[in-house]
């Protein structure tokens, strides 16, 4: 257990940014809270709900994967050294859930990981939740971590108190910067946990929808009447710290191709369409319906947990209101009026 | 890695969103959360917004044709060639007989370049723009009946509306996040929702009244409510008295259109309408919502006077969440008007013709003899090249041949021009036709401002160094103005800004400082203190008194008979951008509209037998096409519904190009096909 002074977390993270890319939240445009490479200009040291999770570092929206050049074909991954300070828990969650679904099966995406192996996370713990669509206990987390971090950081007012779970985060805190705190410490940690948890209020039912949608599905008609609403933008994919879907094409180069892959939304009927045409999901309804059961259904079954971790992003972005927050709560409607 | 602020490079609705480079490439998008349109979202397209910009197909040199034959060439000898070829024709067959097309999709100090350069330097008001084929109605009518042509009331405005009166606006795929807004309003505030439409579109889902009137039948349709309103007594006596003129004239029209005629006209059942025009009537704060529906029709300008007399009968003006509301469709095509880029007026609607605003301009730009005779329209100048009196078109940023209806005739006209111009990023259809080529800038390489359809006037700023060989165009113009004899020395985009500031009244107080602060300034904003105008014409109508002027319904120019015995009517896909030019080269957009199409109901396809997917032609008096049918209730029984997206099945092969006779709009909605089993 260390201390950090926020005052030295500029000079901590300045030291890191010579053997990595520091990100953290800063204010883009004065306004808009953004995880960014660190710069003197924008950082304010500021915590809070950034737009994106770390998914934009680790898995970002294009990327080059194969070179093609003549018969030399080769892969092209990045292994920069990266350290994210200033997430949160449940994008630390996401990380770990996103680190398995990277390695299932032994098939390991290669761009993913060797981002992921050059990365160090700095969580910093709620105190209370950063937006009012925020429900990460609801959604079976809590608003600081157990274990599967670097470095978890909790406010204390001038200072953070920091814990690592790492042979990385155990060698960060013995950086200069940090300070050797007291024997009241851990009890200010717990304090801190407390309060943290009696703040969250946000319990659409996460549980509860995880177990209608177990037990059966729904009409056809549930899923159809809520994408009424939906434009297909795929906002809550992109927003989403666990959606890793992409598309891949080829884009010539001098002397030879390169091959490409981007963000995609299953929310797309593109997505899912054969090349004979057909697809097994033509509706927007069937396609809003895969996502939700993939998260809060296949991921429980297949991994033994919801692949939503309760940031609220999707509920931030969706225009229309179909983020998590009401399709959890429209799902446990549809148990109250008919129950399964 | 930076993240930059721009504007979207699509659609009106002006999303904003920070631009992620890696390696000097455009990598992605990060929407902004507090911009007042995005709110931290975007539609499929702003999501891809970065995957054209690096695309290998990008222009990297200017070329020119030289004997049949397209060769790269340096700046320098493009640029001399552009300006020579200009002046000599301008010499010999003078002023008139060149044209320039300004572009919806660059800024607005690019538009106010091109056509200072057209009028300044070559003395020819020829200026026109995509615009012509979207709002130019709008412009003429909405001027005509409230004195300014632009969407009266705000995006954030849509939020508390009480009813909308969407009539020809298919606002999900072609303005998705003002779409988000009506459909919020209905779900969460209860809001009212009347559509009408031809064809059964999603937010037809939403309506409380869905009017499935005729293609082209709205005038009389707008009469109709306006008959039921006056029969009913729901006008407001007190706005009509106090604010408008020639009542009368409008009263003793609509007098004409009883429901029972309106019904055999648009097919619409009087019950419904009458229940349409309670609904908009009766609530306090309702909104008209339209786009090409009613704008691209021979009929156009009487369709958008139809609308804000129906706004103005029942006093649905001059305050938050009501008013007249045209969706412009490209994120800079209201600039564009604004700047000048029209035959009649310079910036800020400023007639040509009027010899204070001449000498204005001239004291301003420092020349003498500008052109005060309006110059020729878009349509006009393709008629007048193809009859060869129109010589050179300089065209910057357009792919007329794909956007503009009757695309045979597009093309043999520019055939016969002796020097055509294309500024572009990608290589087009229409630079294909090009005597010279000029490589652009995309929205990521340069700074500049674009007004979006809310007329909020917003900064973009420059993500990327411009791509090796390209220049931004308003670098372009400047170089070939000077070498034609009229200095431009301009050193950034901001300098421009600072004159369009002095020159433009409602401009003048939208000065870069403060773009630099706010999410944008809405216009009319007249000097630096004034706070921007969210809606307009609130205690007074720009022009003074609103006028009526009532319209009769005219048929569309084509209807169906035995030979050609379907309609034809055009429009977009979501996932799509006008001609393409960009979506093309996204994958996942490509991906989800691949390929044309013609909507056909099934009804139809039964008696024509003819399976979904199956290869039909497709054909008018002007031309023909192959398309794969689309079965769909989406287009009721007799209409066929194509999108004008793509090249290479060119829609508007088929298209008329009859006009508008005030606006010269041409009728991209309606026409008669036949279509053919092969």
């Amino acid at each position: 257990m260390k201390r950090l002074k926020k005052e030295k977390v500029l000079g901590f993270l300045k030291e890191m940014g010579n053997s990595a890319t520091v990100y953290c939240p800063q204010f883009q445009a004065g306004k808009d809270l953004m995880l960014l490479p660190l710069g003197d200009s924008l950082y304010k040291g500021e915590i809070g709900k950034t737009t994106f999770a770390a998914k934009n570092i680790l898995f970002p929206q294009s990327e080059e994967t194969l070179s093609f050049m003549g018969k030399q074909i080769s892969k092209v991954t990045d292994s920069t050294r990266t350290l994210v300070f200033g997430i949160r828990p449940c994008e630390m969650r996401a990380i770990q859930f996103t680190d398995r679904f990277m390695t299932r099966d032994n098939f390991i995406d290669p761009n993913y990981i060797s981002r992921r192996r050059g990365m160090t996370c700095m969580v910093v713990a709620c105190q209370e939740p950063p937006s009012d669509t925020c429900f990460c206990m609801d959604a079976g987390g809590m608003p600081y971590l157990d274990k599967g971090y670097d470095i978890q950081l909790f406010d204390a007012g001038d200072f953070y108190l920091a814990v690592s779970d790492s042979e990385q985060g155990e060698e960060l805190l013995r950086n200069k910067h940090f300070e050797q705190g007291n024997e009241k410490d851990e009890e200010r940690i717990e304090a801190i946990k407390r309060k943290a948890v009696q703040s969250q209020k946000n319990r659409p039912g996460t549980k509860r929808a995880i177990e209608i949608l177990k037990d059966g599905t729904p009409d056809k008609t549930f899923w159809e009447r809520l994408a009424d609403k939906c434009i297909n933008c795929g906002s809550c994919v992109y927003v989403c710290p666990t959606c890793t879907c992409f598309n891949v094409f080829d884009l010539p180069l001098e002397g030879g191709f390169m091959r490409y892959r981007t963000w995609d939304a299953c929310l797309h009927a593109g997505f899912t369409k054969e090349t004979s045409g057909h697809n097994p999901r033509p509706t927007l309804g069937s396609r809003l319906a895969r996502r939700w059961e993939h998260k809060l259904k296949y991921d429980v079954i297949n991994y033994n947990e919801s692949g939503c971790v309760g940031c609220g992003r999707c509920s931030d972005a969706c225009p229309v209101g179909l983020g998590a927050v009401d399709i959890i709560k429209e799902v446990n409607r549809l148990a109250v009026a008919d129950p399964v | 890695m930076s993240q930059t602020l721009v504007v979207c490079p699509f659609c009106g609705c002006g999303c904003n969103f920070y631009l992620e480079e890696r390696e000097g490439k455009a990598v992605g998008v990060t929407p902004s959360r507090e911009h007042p349109v995005s709110k931290g979202a975007l539609c499929a397209k702003g999501w891809s917004a970065y995957g054209f910009v690096n695309h290998p197909e990008r222009l990297r040199s200017p070329m020119m044709r030289d004997h049949g034959i397209i060769r790269d060439v340096t700046w320098g000898e493009a640029l001399d060639h552009v300006s020579t070829k200009l002046l000599e024709i301008k010499k010999e067959f003078g002023s008139e007989s060149l044209g320039f097309l300004s572009s919806a999709k660059v800024t607005n100090e690019e538009n106010y370049l091109l056509m200072k350069m057209a009028r300044a330097a070559f003395k020819s008001n020829n200026v026109d723009h995509c615009a012509r084929l979207c709002h130019a109605s709008t412009v003429a009518g909405l001027a005509a009946s409230f004195g300014s042509g632009a969407m009266t009331n705000s995006i954030e405005e849509f939020e508390d509306a009480e009813a909308f009166f969407v009539i020809g606006s298919n606002t999900t795929e072609q303005h998705p996040m003002i779409a988000t807004r009506i459909i919020q309003a209905v779900v969460n505030k209860k809001a009212k929702l009347i559509v009408a439409d031809p064809r059964d579109i999603r937010l037809a889902k939403w309506a409380t009244v869905w009017l499935r009137h005729k293609v082209g039948s709205d005038v009389a349709l707008l009469n109709g409510l306006m008959h039921v309103i006056l029969k009913e007594g729901w006008e407001d006596r007190a706005f009509i008295e106090s604010r408008t003129e020639n009542f009368e004239e409008l009263k003793n029209l609509v007098a004409a259109y009883s429901p029972e005629r309106v019904a055999e006209i648009t097919g619409v059942d009087p019950e419904s309408l009458r229940k349409a025009a309670q609904t908009y009537a009766t609530s306090k704060k309702a909104m008209i919502v339209y786009a090409m529906g009613i704008t691209q029709h021979v009929a156009g300008t009487d369709n958008v006077k139809s609308c804000a007399n129906l706004a103005m009968l029942t006093g649905h003006m001059g305050f938050p969440s009501t008013g007249v509301n045209p969706l412009r469709g490209q994120n800079n095509v209201q600039g564009a008007c604004d700047m000048g880029g029209l035959p009649n007026v310079y910036t800020d609607y400023q007639p040509v013709a009027d010899p204070k605003v001449k000498k204005k301009f001239e004291e301003a730009w420092g020349v003498t003899d500008l052109n005060d005779k309006p110059g020729l329209t878009l349509t006009d100048m393709i008629a007048k090249a193809e009859k060869g009196e129109l010589k050179a078109l300089y065209v910057m940023g357009e792919n007329p041949i794909v956007s503009d209806p009757n695309a045979h005739h597009v093309m043999k006209a520019l055939r016969k021009l002796d020097f055509l111009v294309v500024q572009d990023i990608f290589l087009s259809e229409t630079a294909g036709f090009a005597h010279v080529i000029l490589p652009a800038v995309t929205f990521a390489e340069k700074d500049g401002t674009f007004t979006n359809t809310e007329r909020r006037v917003q900064l973009s700023r420059q993500a990327l160094a411009p791509l090796d060989g390209a220049m931004p165009d308003w670098r372009i113009i400047s170089e070939i103005s000077s070498r034609a004899g009229y200095p431009m020395n301009y050193k950034s985009s901001a300098e421009i800004l600072a004159e369009i500031n002095r020159v433009t009244p409602s401009y003048g107080g939208i000065t870069l400082e403060r773009l630099k602060n706010t999410w944008g300034l809405q216009w009319p904003c007249p000097d630096e203190k004034h706070p921007g105008s969210p809606f307009l014409h609130k205690d007074r109508f720009k022009r003074g008194l609103g006028r009526f002027e009532g319209r009769e319904y005219i048929p569309p120019p084509e209807v169906p008979d035995e030979e050609y015995p379907f309609v034809l009517t055009t429009g977009r896909v979501a996932f799509q951008y006008h001609t393409r030019t960009m979506t093309r080269r996204i994958p996942i957009l490509e991906r989800e509209a691949p390929k044309a199409f013609l909507e056909m109901n099934p009804i139809d396809a039964r008696r024509l037998r003819v399976r979904d997917g199956m290869m039909v032609a497709v054909e008018s008096r002007r031309g023909q096409q192959r398309l794969p049918v689309l079965l769909t209730s989406v287009v009721p029984e007799g209409v066929v519904f194509g999108a004008f997206h793509y090249g290479e099945a060119n829609i508007n092969e088929l298209t008329t190009s009859a006009a508008d006779p005030v606006a010269k709009i041409p009728e991209l909605k309606s026409c008669a096909v036949n279509i053919r089993r092969l």
